[in-house]
């Protein structure tokens, strides 16, 4: 039995040169019991396995993991056969051997042979004790591992996606026999789907891959990190989490615009947007000083500079919400401002998310009636809307995991759920140009996370050319390589 | 001296006029901006209403300018700064005039006459000369240019939320109207829907009416209920709750964002559901306490109305006008002064549902005024649509004012003309309702009735609420929320 906590500090821990956990603290009370969830190859397997042992720390402490450790993995079990073929190979004598026998496997050493039997009549073992171990389906040697583990009064169980490839019954006699031992032992899995999670977890940490700058020399190696930590009792929390893995793990498509939503085309040869030497200054304040910018159609761009360095006015020229756009050389989408388009015939080619927006978008309307208004560029619904627009306002909901939301009033919601909706609000059209202006800002971790999945979603699947503002270097969004950085003026 | 124009005509045309309004559907408006598309539109004044009427009809492809007097310019005031630094072309009279089809004059009524004598003689023949207010017209009688159209576009909110709905996609609800003795080419209907277009107001609603019905219903309604009974209101709630010991913090909380609270229920779904907040045997209380100060209350409200319609009002204020404002700047130095204003809300927390319970008299004031100034209108010939939009539409608007900064910010924001006309109604509705006052105790104005007290009668509760729901302003009120309400479901 754990009697200390296991403590993980600013752990660097690397596997293998092929993957590395990056900057973990971790802290495992003897009382509570873990699931280890998030994207795959973020590394949820390697964190497990470092309670079991493995890895090689390069920094940081890692502290009261005790000797007796059951674990059961994908890993481990590869190991334990690769091990049973070496000793095969090692085998001089003139005979075939046969290996180890699953009897053996698990009666030698075993800490409770009782039990043991037990579990073994419950696996439906009892006929394949006399087989060799290596010679059983992976499913078999499974059951085998979980059976060591079990009987072998660890001090904790550290269990890798123990529900994998289990049949029905199986399946709720192990989680009963779980929940039966929760106060003898605490124990850490891995599960990738939320809905197997058995009541007895306390605690949830969900996993994160991380992008690696290309200076940083190892681009082979992955890099995981612990995102989150969330106490169970948390409920908003256990919800922000579900709806994000929902997120991350399904295969996504993004719903289409619909037959009925269809922008004039644009000419392919001339750019989105193009800003010859453009200006903006208030009295005597120059705050953008003869900018040149050129956007074509499919180039995805991250702006940023320091606060006041003007982003925010440049976008607002581009989406023509700064007066100041009538007296620039500016371009977009086919017209040359000031030639007497309305400003409804530019904002129909872009989609808009920022803080502003979602400060101004005070309204009583529905969740479907948000992501609908995208189609309008309007804040609030002031047209029918038809039964397309409202199909492909519910697909949206779905992706999102708020589909029972959709009559819900949008100002009645959590601040990142409602950044959610406005995502897909200017998204929802298939703009050709999409501008996020700090889409996480204000956002708490779980909530930024959403959001990021949502965008690099956006961007993989779309036809849309992405305008990302954001001085968080972590937020970077795969996919964009144009990078357009604004000084301060004064 | 002027002459007044609504005067001037026979008794036949003044009812035809008074009687002009119509709700206009918005497939009325499939032309769009096209009457005014590559015309030259010049604005003169760059106040709240000019900067943002200009930046929406930019915004909706049109060219638009602006001309201040030579001396705005040269000393770079705050109309010139808001003008250049929305990246408009700026230019004295003498330059811009001269080469605009459509002069939009969004002056402050009382520049009006000055500046549109000044213009008229540098305007284009055959130009277009737009107002949002008609009083220099009807009360004036200004005469314009014959070769001159004459119209009027007014929309019926402050102008920042008239740029704040266009930019939303949506706009506030909007006047129009020609002047049928300057309409020379019979252009005039088409340049005013081209130009409600631009500033967003077809889709919030167009209400087709005439100068004299805008300025016979306006100066009424923002007399009374608007301004009046709002600051008559404030002032003898709160010196009544101080004299019942209630404290006078939570006294100024109460008025301050009571009426905004209460004239919000009004905006959804008129007198009915704003009583409606109220229980039961409140409701029955408010009531009966509205029933009471109308009948107090009418002489002074037709008295309003017959001084209007008579051209009185106006001349006697024009007087004040010429006498260099005494009267104005002396109540406006009064209401300074009165105990309301003076006393800060305190710092108490008050429910939304505790403003209804515990200010059944402002309750009764809101019910009180919207009604009789909705009855005198329309007993003077004004249309139910239009007497709707100057009582109970624009009664929530100004309360956001009070709520904003007391009485100060209200007569702050609305025009002199206005200001005026609230303080000669509160000068004389304080004394009426002094007897009436005397009655009055917490349980109406401060604490709410007490809960012992909470059955009623069936009989009068179904009076009370059949009463409600059957008056005029309700049936009209029903059907012009429900345009807007198809269109608009925003707060």
């Amino acid at each position: 039995m754990l009697t200390t906590a296991i403590s993980i500090i600013d752990a660097y821990i690397n596997f293998d040169e092929r993957f590395t956990l990056n900057n973990i603290n971790w802290t495992v009370e003897p009382s509570q019991h873990w699931v280890i969830t998030g994207t795959n190859g973020s590394g949820k397997s390697a964190l497990a396995a470092v309670l079991g042992g493995v890895g090689d720390l390069e920094s940081g402490s890692i502290q009261g993991i005790p000797t007796n450790v059951g674990l059961v993995s994908f890993e481990a079990q590869a190991e334990l056969i690769a091990k049973e073929l070496k000793k095969d190979d090692a085998d001089i004598m003139d005979v075939i051997s046969v290996g180890t026998p699953v009897r053996e496997m698990i009666f030698d050493d075993c800490a409770d042979p009782e039990l043991a039997q037990t579990l073994i009549e419950k696996f439906g073992l009892t006929t394949l004790l006399d087989r060799a171990f290596r010679k059983l389906s992976t499913g078999e040697t499974r059951k085998v591992m979980l059976v060591r583990a079990l009987s072998s009064k660890p001090d904790l169980l550290v269990l890798d996606e123990p529900f994998d490839g289990l049949d029905a019954d199986t399946l709720i006699m192990l989680q009963a026999h779980l929940a039966s031992i929760v106060d003898t032992v605490p124990m850490v899995m891995v599960l990738n789907r939320f809905d197997e999670m058995p009541d007895f977890i306390t605690h949830v940490a969900y996993m994160d891959k991380v992008q690696l700058d290309k200076k940083d020399n190892k681009s082979n190696t992955a890099v995981g990190n612990l995102a989150l930590t969330i106490d169970r009792q948390d409920k908003t929390a256990f919800e922000d989490l579900y709806q994000l893995l929902h997120l991350k793990t399904t295969d996504l498509k993004i719903p289409a615009a619909g037959s009925s939503n269809q922008l004039p085309g644009l000419d392919a040869s001339q750019p989105l947007v193009r800003l010859k030497g453009v200006t903006i200054k208030y009295e005597d304040t120059v705050i953008v000083d003869k900018l040149n910018w050129t956007i074509e159609q499919g180039q995805h761009w991250q702006l940023s500079g320091p606060n006041g360095s003007g982003k925010t006015c440049v976008l607002s020229l581009i989406t023509g919400d700064h007066p100041q756009c009538y007296v620039n050389d500016i371009f977009v989408f086919g017209f040359q401002r000031g030639n007497g388009e309305s400003i409804w015939q530019i904002k129909q080619f872009i989609g808009y998310v920022s803080t502003a927006l979602q400060w101004e978008y005070r309204v009583s309307t529905s969740c479907r009636n948000v992501i609908i208004s995208g189609f309008y560029d309007s804040i609030g619904m002031y047209s029918k809307s038809t039964d397309n627009q409202k199909k492909t306002a519910n697909e949206w909901l779905e992706l999102l995991g708020m589909r029972d939301r959709a009559d819900q009033p949008f100002n009645k919601l959590s601040y990142g759920d409602q950044r959610l909706l406005l995502i897909a609000r200017a998204m929802v059209k298939h703009p050709p140009l999409l501008i996020l202006d700090e889409p996480c800002l204000g956002l708490d971790d779980m909530n930024r996370q959403l959001v990021l999945a949502l965008i690099e979603k956006i961007c993989a699947a779309s036809e849309t050319t992405v305008l990302y503002v954001n001085h968080h270097a972590e937020d970077k969004i795969t996919g964009i390589d144009n990078y357009l950085a604004l000084k301060k003026n004064n | 001296m002027s002459n007044n124009y609504f005067n001037t005509l026979p008794l036949r045309e003044q009812l035809a006029q008074l009687a002009k309004c119509r709700f206009m559907d918005i497939s009325e408006f499939p032309e769009g901006v096209d009457a005014l598309k590559g015309k030259k539109i010049v604005v003169i004044g760059c106040g709240a209403q000019g900067l943002n009427q200009g930046l929406n009809l930019r915004d909706s492809g049109l060219d638009v300018s602006y001309t201040l007097r030579a001396a705005a310019i040269a000393e770079k005031r705050q109309s010139w700064k808001n003008a250049t630094e929305n990246g408009f072309v700026v230019g004295t009279y003498e330059e811009l005039i001269p080469t605009a089809d459509v002069v939009l004059n969004l002056t402050p009524d009382k520049q009006h006459t000055p500046v549109v004598k000044e213009i008229m003689p540098l305007m284009k023949k055959g130009a277009c000369l737009s107002y949002s207010h008609g009083f220099n017209i009807v009360e004036e009688g200004m005469q314009i240019r014959e070769d001159l159209t004459v119209i009027m576009v007014a929309p019926k909110c402050p102008g920042s939320e008239v740029r704040a709905e266009y930019v939303r996609g949506f706009g506030v609800p909007t006047l129009i109207a020609v002047h049928e003795d300057n309409d020379p080419k019979g252009e005039g209907l088409a340049l005013a829907k081209a130009y409600a277009v631009g500033t967003g107001g077809h889709k919030a609603g167009v209400l087709m009416s005439s100068f004299i019905a805008e300025v016979k219903s306006d100066l009424m309604g923002e007399q009374t209920i608007l301004c009046g009974m709002l600051q008559t209101g404030s002032i003898l709630c709160f010196d009544k709750m101080v004299e019942e010991g209630i404290d006078a913090g939570y006294a100024s909380r109460l008025i301050q964002y009571g009426w905004e609270t209460v004239t919000e229920a009004l905006k959804y779904g008129g007198v009915t559901n704003m009583l409606d907040r109220l229980s039961n045997p409140a409701k029955i209380k408010a009531f009966d306490l509205s029933e009471e100060l109308k009948v107090i209350m009418r002489p002074l409200y037709n008295k309003h109305q017959d001084d209007i319609i008579s051209g009185h009002f106006s001349k006697t204020m024009m007087e004040d006008w010429a006498n260099d404002d005494v009267n104005l700047l002396g109540w406006r130095a009064e209401t300074a002064e009165t105990n309301f204003e003076k006393t800060p809300a305190g710092d108490v927390e008050i429910s939304e549902q505790e403003f209804f319970d515990n200010g059944i008299l402002m309750v009764a004031m809101v019910k009180a005024g919207v009604e009789l100034a909705f009855e005198t209108m329309t007993a003077a010939g004004i249309v139910a649509d239009s007497a709707y939009y100057e009582s109970l539409h624009e009664t929530p608007l100004i309360a956001n004012t009070i709520a904003r900064k007391k009485l100060y910010e209200m007569n702050a924001t609305i025009s002199d003309t206005a200001e005026y006309g609230c303080y000669l109604y509160n000068h004389a509705c304080l004394p009426l309702l002094a007897d009436f006052m005397k009655d009055i105790k917490t349980d109406v104005i401060g604490k709410g009735l007490s809960t012992e007290d909470n059955g009623v009668d069936n009989a009068r509760l179904i009076e009370v609420n059949a009463a409600l729901r059957n008056h005029p302003v309700e049936a009209i009120g029903g059907v012009l929320r429900g345009h807007m309400a198809d269109m608009k479901k925003i707060v």
